[in-house]
């Protein structure tokens, strides 16, 4: 068993920040995906982990203990390739076997062992194999099983399943998932895939130009992401990012733009303005912000019941319709901005006809245009509205 | 209830494709076949200027020295050849040099294998922790000896070995009389040869090596391997195909080829042939003594032999490197 703690670390190339100071704490038999997209520094954050690049600043810590100027060797880590790394003039049996090989193990002693991790991955039958007469998805197993059979404090894995196909890379997630419950081990794994993100793990570090964005359970990064990058990388299509401006009206706040007006569910009604300033909306309160809204939590209003309710939300046009089987994605045109609906089929949309679409206000989300961070509404009795509105790092 | 269930026809082209209808008239398939022949042809056409090169420079000079191996010419344009059979070769399995030379060359080949081999591995993996602008000057350095033109280098070495005032025999204190003493001689012309050889495999080593992916190497010392065993179990295995290519290059090049020009200027084959290998042995036959037959019938034999053990030490380097994929 062992936690994994990273303290502050940063890994600059030249004048790139691959890493930019990260803290993480991965407790015992934790999950942990790291997620991101293509060179946001998932690798050199990992590589640093197993001691094979060192950090230009800040510590890595394994149970408590300084690592950082520990050799790989001696960190007690077992890590998976992305490119699998076997060796491939040696047989698979001395692929698995060698970790033990390098501890001076017994021979027997090893090929039993082998024997019995060749069991689990069922490859029993391959062990006289060389790695190039192996497919894809048999070296991927092969590299699980050189990293099982010494029983290391933690598992880190670098995109272990990019290199196999679509099926291979859903059966391959469940079992290495079920490995991960039975072995109760630490599990650091890399991936710029949110599939196996949120099916994986029990906490993602979503990173972003080497630095941290949000670290949560995968609920928690998906329903409350802490920044509008998380939320444009998350989900399939990404969460709809609209630039709005939030106003105060009847003391409640909403979200404006061009063909957007959306209730936030926000502020106190009881401090309604004057009866009398009802007619000027938005003309005390106005703060620039991103309004995110998740396409499947949109909603196609009937055309009908259109003009009877004012407090319609978004109004625009369908541009294309994507067929998913058993879901229809809907691209439309609001204002100047792209925002997809996901529903299930048949949903209603045409081409061309124009649609209102409704969302209820806890399903929306506010970030700072500038920082890109989230908003958080903090009722404050005293202060005016939009004082209220300030971003909380989260 | 009326009605029935009517299975959905599987999909269908809405018009049927028409085939091409067979054609009967054979001027049409004659020209088709023609075509085809051609296009055929092409390729061939593409590789003939270099067969004609092969042709003219190698295997020509090659059946004609065969041929000439079968008779008995001095070399002058004047004197006819004439034929004397197996003759040629007869003499050459009888007199005493042949085998003394091929022994000669063997021992060149053990000489220079340190040279080629040991020195290019051991300079190559420690001078990988050497980093970046250092690492060239220093392979540039290694390199700069193979740059010199050998009979350059032979006579900055006839200076440094020479008996009395040479700097060798200063430093060391000795009075060998390097290419006048039998040993001396062969170890001065295979040591001048590594000399001259060892940059060329450095380079050849350190290509190889920056060639391994890393992955392997950091594979291993996340499996727990140290720095020496890294290089036992990963990097010299997979460093074969560079070493297997370095022997070769040693017994059909290094050894008996590049030490002509250092035995030509330094001894001559000398003293009393003790550094008379197999191809200076070629020269004398056919340039000194214009024995033009001998020296024909020595050349194929030295041809097949040649041939004999580059294709086994290929056999065997087929089941011991590893390849990479
Ligand atoms: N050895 C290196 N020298 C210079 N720059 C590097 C080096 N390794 C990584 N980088 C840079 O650091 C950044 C992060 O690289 P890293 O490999 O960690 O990305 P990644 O998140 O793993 O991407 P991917 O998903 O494509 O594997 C990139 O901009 C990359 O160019
Ligand atoms: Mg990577």
């Amino acid at each position: 068993m062992s936690r994994i703690t990273v303290e502050n670390v940063t890994r600059r190339y030249g004048d790139v920040r691959a890493v930019d100071g990260v803290s993480l704490d991965v407790a015992h038999g934790d999950f942990l995906v790291l997620l991101g997209p293509s060179g946001c520094g998932k690798s050199t954050l990992l590589r640093m982990i197993a001691g094979l690049v060192p950090p230009s600043d800040g510590r890595v810590l394994v149970d408590g203990r300084d690592v950082t100027e520990t050799p790989a060797r001696d960190r007690d880590l077992a890590m998976v390739f992305q490119s699998y790394a076997l060796y491939p003039h040696l047989t698979v049996a001395r692929n698995i076997g060698f970790p033990l090989r390098t501890r001076r193990q017994r021979r027997a002693e090893i090929s039993a062992r082998v024997a019995e991790v060749a069991d689990i991955l069922d490859l029993g039958k391959l062990l006289d194999r060389r790695p190039r007469e192996l497919s894809g998805g048999q070296r991927q197993r092969v590299a699980l099983g050189r990293a099982l059979v010494r029983d290391p404090g933690a598992f880190l894995m670098d995109e272990p399943l990019s290199n196999l196909d679509a099926q291979l890379r859903t059966a391959t997630r469940t079992e290495i998932t079920e490995l991960h419950h039975r072995l109760g081990r630490t599990f650091v794994y890399v991936t710029h895939d949110q599939v196996e993100a949120m099916t994986m793990a029990t906490s993602v570090a979503v990173l972003n130009h080497g630095r941290l964005e949000q670290v949560g359970t995968p609920t928690e990064v998906y329903d409350t992401p802490a920044s509008a990058f998380v939320a444009g990388f998350l989900g399939s299509p990404p969460m709809n990012l609209l630039d709005a401006e939030v106003v105060a009206r009847d003391g409640r706040l909403h979200a404006v733009a061009a063909g957007v007006d959306v209730p936030l569910g926000l502020g106190d009604p009881g401090q309604q303005g004057e009866p009398g300033k009802q007619g000027e909306p938005g003309e005390q309160v106005r703060r620039p912000a991103v309004l995110g809204i998740r396409p499947e939590h949109l909603s196609l209003r009937p055309a009908a019941s259109d003009g009877a309710a004012p407090e319609a939300t978004l109004r625009g046009t369908v541009r294309t319709i994507e067929n998913l089987g058993s879901e229809e994605i809907a691209h439309c045109r609001v204002g100047a901005a792209e925002v997809a609906v996901r529903a299930r089929r048949p949903a209603g949309f045409t081409v061309g006809e124009a649609v209102v679409l409704t969302v209820r206000p806890e399903h929306t989300h506010l970030f700072d245009r500038e920082s890109g961070r989230r908003l958080v509404w903090r009722p404050d009795r005293d202060a005016p509205i939009p004082a209220a509105r300030v971003p909380v790092a989260t | 209830m009326s009605g029935m269930f009517v299975e959905v026809a599987p999909p269908t082209l809405p018009v049927p494709i028409v085939a091409p209808a067979a054609v009967g008239d054979r001027g049409r398939t004659a020209r088709r076949l023609a075509r085809r022949l051609g296009r055929g042809v092409v390729p061939y056409l593409y590789l003939v200027p270099a067969l004609g090169m092969l042709i003219v420079w190698t295997y020509r000079p090659l059946v004609e020295t065969a041929n000439y191996s079968f008779y008995s010419w001095n070399l002058s344009p004047t004197q006819p050849a004439t034929p004397v059979g197996w003759d040629n070769y007869h003499r050459l399995f009888t007199l005493p040099e042949l085998g003394g030379s091929v022994w000669r060359t063997l021992l060149m080949i053990i000489g220079l294998l340190p040279f080629t081999i040991v020195i290019p591995v051991v300079v190559g993996l420690l001078s990988r922790e050497v980093r970046g602008r250092a690492r060239s000057f220093y392979q540039a350095l290694i390199f700069l000896p193979f740059l010199v033109a050998p009979v350059a280098s032979a006579a900055v070495w006839q200076w440094l070995l020479s008996p009395r005032s040479g700097a060798v025999n200063r430093a060391t204190g000795s009075s060998v009389n390097w290419f006048h003493e039998r040993w001396p001689a062969l170890i001065a012309i295979t040591g001048i040869t590594g000399w001259h050889v060892l940059g060329f495999a450095v380079v050849v080593v350190a290509a190889g090596l920056a060639s391994i992916n890393s992955d392997y190497a950091e594979a291993a010392s996340v499996d727990g391997a140290s720095r020496w065993q890294i290089t036992r179990w990963l990097t010299l295995p997979l460093l074969s195909p560079t070493l297997v290519f370095l022997v070769l290059s040693t017994v059909l090049l290094f050894a008996p080829q590049w030490t002509f020009p250092l035995i030509d200027s330094l001894t001559q084959g000398g003293p009393v042939d003790a550094t008379t290998n197999v191809y200076y042995l070629l020269w004398e036959y056919g340039i000194q003594s214009f024995d033009a037959g001998l020296a024909s019938a020595a050349g194929v034999v030295f041809f097949i032999g040649f041939g004999l053990v580059a294709a086994v030490l290929l056999w065997i380097s087929e089941r011991v490197t590893i390849h990479d994929d």
